[in-house]
């Protein structure tokens, strides 16, 4: 039996509440919105050849596990990342691991996890958790959506790490193991934010970024039509599924990003920063009003002025938004 | 913190609170712990309003023997015929065969091994559904 001192915090995003979690446990704390600012967690794509649940994808975030390596990588610290195909041989490694006193990352599937609120149980295999002690019959787990730890028996664990589907976990585990003496937190977060402005305004291709945005927007004007209004209803609540859902803080990480927008201004002293923030903080409030006013359509009791042409208008506005704060952040020096 | 949550059909939903981020006119970045709130509500449950319909759907088709027991469980676990692919590891035209009655009379206990695990429920249920889950 182990059990590591450590301390569990809720946070709004799991990976990179994880990230902040794990450099935490080894006395470099981060606060959560700067580990998914450096591993520039923010992003937007529409993959409407990819369906899921019934409905095209939607993504506010980067690929998982991009938070997790970048923000370590940029940071000079050492980590061990491994994949299984061997389920028996997953476990061993996490108990060997454990056993020297390293908190492990972990990600898993949702849709077997037993302590996860049972609305959010869908197939969702980007999830991220942390074990940090074992018993006799089961795992210690600090899972970031959670107020307490948790706790969950071997065999469920093996299930969860092992989920199949799109975006199999395939037993993804890893940690960090090795710190250098000294950071340039500031080279990081210039980094990391140069990334996302380049994610979101520099990619020459449609559906990603704030041209995502905008061709998501084209195609919901022509849902309604295309596709009637039930299947076109369910359409815009799996956008909003994915901006609002559990794991994003609200609106799309917007709202931690603009936090993280301020922390940076604050810790590089540059107040044009923060002036950006400010604007994220509106642009974000602005994809909330967006969702309050989408989610009355999939209530089915729209009246004018949110038909999917509003919709629509918000989106490019949203988009133009991001846009103006994207091209002035690729600047930082 | 009370749970001012409109409450779901489903009483075990909504009863947990998570992290949520916000910004306020004054210009502050704020974070509090609370329950989701109401969009978050209408389009969850707009979902699962879904899937319930279409395995309440499937099941109907399958107590008329239009569709074999393997259709019902696909829309159980929220899975289409590639998703329920890649989870029991059979080739996605066998799965679209598999739906039909006529061929899934005729599978292995090998193949209908590999179904029930990927549904977590044993091979007696898949075998006899109308007795077991149907009614």
């Amino acid at each position: 039996m182990t059990e590591l001192n450590f301390e569990h915090r809720q946070a709004g995003h799991c990976e990179s509440g994880v990230t902040s979690n794990l450099l935490n446990y080894h006395k470099l704390s981060l606060s959560e919105p700067m580990a998914f600012g450096i591993g520039a967690g923010l992003f937007f794509s529409y993959l409407p050849f990819l369906k899921m649940q019934h409905a095209p994808v939607t993504s506010f975030r980067v690929w998982p596990g991009m938070v997790f390596s970048r923000t370590t990588k940029v940071l000079g610290i050492k980590t061990h990342i491994y994949r299984f195909s061997n389920p028996k041989a997953s476990m061993d490694k996490l108990d060997e691991v454990l056993a020297q006193g390293f908190p492990v990352g972990l990600q898993v599937g949702t849709f077997h996890l037993p302590f996860f609120p049972p609305e959010y149980r869908m197939h969702y295999n980007m999830h991220n958790m942390v074990v940090y002690g074992k018993t006799d019959d089961s795992y210690l787990i600090s899972d970031t959506v959670m107020e307490r730890k948790v706790r969950i028996s071997y065999e469920d664990l093996v299930r969860v790490r092992f989920a199949k589907g799109a975006f199999a976990p395939r037993g993804r585990m890893y940690y960090p193991y090795s710190f250098p003496s000294s950071f340039d937190l500031k080279q990081a977060i210039i980094k990391g934010i140069r990334k996302t402005a380049g994610n979101m305004v520099g990619v020459p291709f449609p559906l990603i970024g704030t041209k995502g945005i905008r061709y998501l927007a084209k195609q919901m004007r022509q849902w309604p039509e295309k596709l009637g209004e039930e299947k076109a209803s369910y359409y815009l609540g799996q956008v909003l599924r994915m901006e609002e859902e559990v794991g994003t803080a609200g609106a799309g990480f917007r709202f931690i990003y603009g936090t993280f927008l301020d922390e940076a201004g604050t810790f590089l002293k540059q107040d044009w920063i923060k002036e950006v923030a400010v604007e994220m903080g509106h642009n974000a409030n602005y994809w909330r009003q967006f969702s309050y006013l989408g989610s009355r359509n999939c209530k089915k009791r729209s009246g004018p002025g949110q038909s999917f042409d509003e919709l629509a208008d918000m989106l490019m506005e949203c988009a133009d938004r991001e846009e103006k704060i994207f091209r002035n952040l690729v600047k930082i020096r | 913190m009370e749970n001012s949550n409109p409450v779901y059909k489903d009483k075990s939903y909504g009863q947990y609170r998570e992290m949520l981020y916000s910004y306020d006119e004054n210009g502050n970045f704020e974070k509090s712990v609370s329950y989701h709130g109401e969009p978050d509500r209408v389009v969850l449950e707009q979902a699962w309003d879904l899937f319930n319909e279409r395995a309440e759907e499937a099941k109907q088709k399958v107590l008329a023997g239009k569709v074999s027991p393997i259709a019902y469980y696909m829309e159980k676990i929220l899975a289409d015929p590639m998703g329920l692919s890649m989870m029991a590891g059979v080739p996605i035209w066998k799965v679209k065969l598999h739906i039909k009655p006529f061929f899934f009379k005729r599978l292995n206990d090998k193949t209908l091994a590999k179904y029930a695990e990927a549904f977590n429920i044993s091979m007696e249920q898949l075998k006899n559904f109308e007795q077991l889950t149907g009614k």
